[in-house]
């Protein structure tokens, strides 16, 4: 039984991992850009979450319904910033050498990163929802309900995303882009400003995971590496610029954590998947769902 | 790659024949130059420089000549650009902690234990991650180094998240003089291999690593060499540095934020070279010591913007970007393609 509720709470948690790989993925599959400054967006969507929250009552507390009020200011504001940081900076390294690329977005990460130290200290900080009854118990299986919320929310913001992508013109544009920049030119596209607003639209969907990230666990400056490399992993492991492979992976990289966090000790929980990672990256570089799966 | 303001700016300060020189006279002197400037690096103490602030800041500056000019090894002669190599000097750092305090050795005997310790784990995560390339190379490096990280937060030995204090310790003139030594070692190997055909197989592989397998060489082999030589020099600074910090945790020695300073260094100095890493390590050390004193807090905000700024702007660096400047008269002189070709010959200065 203690097995069935590490892989539940695996799963819950796995969602929003899920929810920040998405976005990760991508960035990497369209403007074809590791972005290492996507963990900074996850951080900073936490971040206005929590002030908006603060703003309007005094303490970073609420019901659910007024923080979930606080998600669209959220995703808007990551969805400029994504938007800006694209137009003005990463499009100029485009298309040259990778570790130019890699490393811009690292520059963007450090500066973003301690320019929040700076601003709020690092001393970590979370979202605390108020509920009647905080936890529910399903057939034996404890489900805290806030997480419940959370997990609802990523798989709802990935879906959202794999809709628009599908359905939407803008959609279309941002995947004829990532099959093919020129051709995509060559009947009308603005591939710049699709760039643009395929990285906004991956730091929105960051943004959003972590302002749930906030509610559950907790927030600082410098989280932002860790869930730069969980998305990695879990790209790695889904196949590049797929969305239920991200999904999928998500879910599993969660699973596992809870798994080594319950059976062998919590502090093992980072070794376990920076190992993976680069076991994954040796053995499956293709990804488990391959790159040629539907975006 | 230098923009228009910049090249003005050079043009009225000194021609670009001047700069054509210099790099002949550095190319042709390149010994001399630098046992003269090993000899000039051992000077200071000689005149009563022996401890305090000074005596630090210039021990850090050799030591980060050494970080950035290992990178460059692999990242700038041989095109793999790693983001893990403060790995090596972590495991450098605590295997010379673990062997001075728990096994009594001398300083000496446990820095060469941690040379080997680095070099056999080089040996062994060189051969898996260098058959990756590109992203996945340079993430998997990163991976690496987290996960060393996270082993040695856990293990009893290494003193886990507390890290160990190391008492007795020789006095810090032995580690100026040791880092000292390192780095000019390290120059004189770099400079002697970049003029050998391991050097130029290198260059090659940084090229087009198709084609030089294609043309018979062995890529696994250069490569992994090259990775083990960094490993090594990173490895040999870490030892000394545990003891010369006379304490080391996991945020010390896996440091984040050097990891990232180390390829600015290398990348504002000119990759591929042998005196830009350490041109870009001295310049970039004594910046960000000088806004450290002034502005607490804000030198790795510095560091992040300068990385961008000069990753958009600069890209060839220092002398990269001298460098091309002195080849604009080969322009004139040649008619029109020499300048072009100047810029595949073998990267090889040594003007420290």
């Amino acid at each position: 039984m203690a097995i069935a509720q590490f892989v539940v709470n695996g799963l819950l948690v796995g969602a929003l991992f899920a929810a920040v790989a998405v976005g990760f993925a991508l960035i990497w599959g369209v403007v074809d850009i590791i972005n290492l400054a996507h963990g900074e967006m996850v951080m900073l969507g936490g971040y206005t979450a929590y002030w908006l929250l603060s703003i309007a009552t005094g303490t970073a507390e609420g019901s659910v319904l007024l923080f979930l009020a606080t998600l669209p200011v959220v995703i808007t504001v990551l969805f400029v910033l994504g938007y800006v940081l694209q137009r003005t900076l990463v499009s100029q390294v485009i298309e040259t050498d990778i570790f130019l690329t890699l490393l811009v977005t690292f520059g963007i990460s450090i500066a973003i990163q301690q320019l929040a130290i700076q601003a709020w200290t690092a001393n970590p900080r979370s979202i605390q929802v108020a509920f009647t009854d905080p936890s529910m118990t399903l057939g034996g299986l404890v489900v805290p309900k806030m997480k419940l919320v959370a997990f609802g929310g990523a798989i709802l913001l990935t879906g959202m995303l794999f809709v628009f992508l599908q359905r939407t013109r803008t959609g279309r544009a941002i995947r004829a882009v990532s099959q093919n920049p020129e051709a995509a030119a060559l009947v009308g596209i603005d591939v710049e400003h699709t760039r643009a607003v395929t990285f906004g639209i991956s730091s929105a969907i960051a943004g959003g995971a972590g302002a749930f990230i906030a509610t559950i666990l907790n927030i600082q400056p410098q989280m932002g590496l860790i869930y730069t490399l969980k998305s990695f992993v879990i790209v790695v492991f889904g196949g590049v610029g797929s969305i239920p492979g991200a999904l999928t992976g998500g879910l599993l990289l969660g699973t596992v954590e809870e798994l080594t966090a319950g059976l062998v000790s919590s502090q093992w929980t980072l070794a376990v998947s920076f190992t993976l990672l680069v076991v994954l990256l040796v053995v499956k570089p293709q990804g488990l769902f391959g790159t040629e799966a539907d975006q | 790659m230098s923009t228009e303001s910049d090249g003005g700016l050079l043009r009225s300060a000194l021609s670009s024949e001047q700069v054509d020189r210099t790099f002949d006279f550095c190319g042709r002197h390149a010994w001399t130059l630098i046992a003269v400037a090993a000899v000039v690096g051992a000077l200071p103490p000689m005149f009563g420089l022996r401890e305090g602030y000074y005596m630090t800041v210039l021990s850090e500056m050799f030591l980060f000549g050494v970080l950035a000019l290992s990178w460059d090894i692999v990242g700038g002669q041989t095109g793999y650009p790693s983001f893990g190599n403060m790995a090596f000097f972590g495991i450098g750092a605590y295997v010379t902690a673990i062997l001075v305090t728990d096994a009594a050795l001398a300083f000496p005997l446990a820095i060469v234990g941690a040379a080997v310790a680095v070099v056999v784990f080089a040996l062994i995560n060189g051969l898996i991650v260098l058959r990756l390339r590109g992203h996945y190379f340079a993430i998997a490096t990163l991976g690496i180094l987290l996960a060393t990280q996270q082993v040695s937060r856990n293990l009893d030995i290494t003193g886990g998240a507390s890290g160990k204090i190391l008492l007795d310790v020789p006095p810090g003139i032995v580690f100026y003089y040791f880092f000292l030594g390192v780095l000019v070692a390290e120059i004189a190997v770099v400079y002697y291999l970049s003029q050998t055909r391991f050097g130029f197989v290198l260059n090659a592989i940084r090229d087009d690593e198709e084609k030089a397998t294609a043309m018979g060489f062995n890529t696994t082999y250069y490569k992994t060499a090259a990775w083990v030589l960094a490993a090594l020099f990173t490895g040999l600074a870490g030892g000394a540095y545990g003891l010369f910090n006379t304490f080391i945790d996991p945020q010390t020695a896996y440091n984040g934020a050097w990891n990232v300073e180390l390829i600015a260094m290398a990348l504002m100095g000119g990759t591929g070279t042998v005196a830009g890493p350490v041109i870009g390590a001295f310049g970039l050390h004594t910046v960000i010591e000088i806004v450290e004193t002034a502005f607490v807090g804000w030198q790795l905000v510095l560091l992040g913007v300068a990385v961008i700024v000069t990753v958009i702007g600069y890209p060839d660096g220092v002398v990269g970007t001298l460098r091309e400047y002195a080849s604009e008269m080969d322009y004139y002189e040649y008619g029109g393609m020499a300048a072009t070709d100047a810029d595949d010959e073998p990267e090889v200065t040594a003007d420290e």
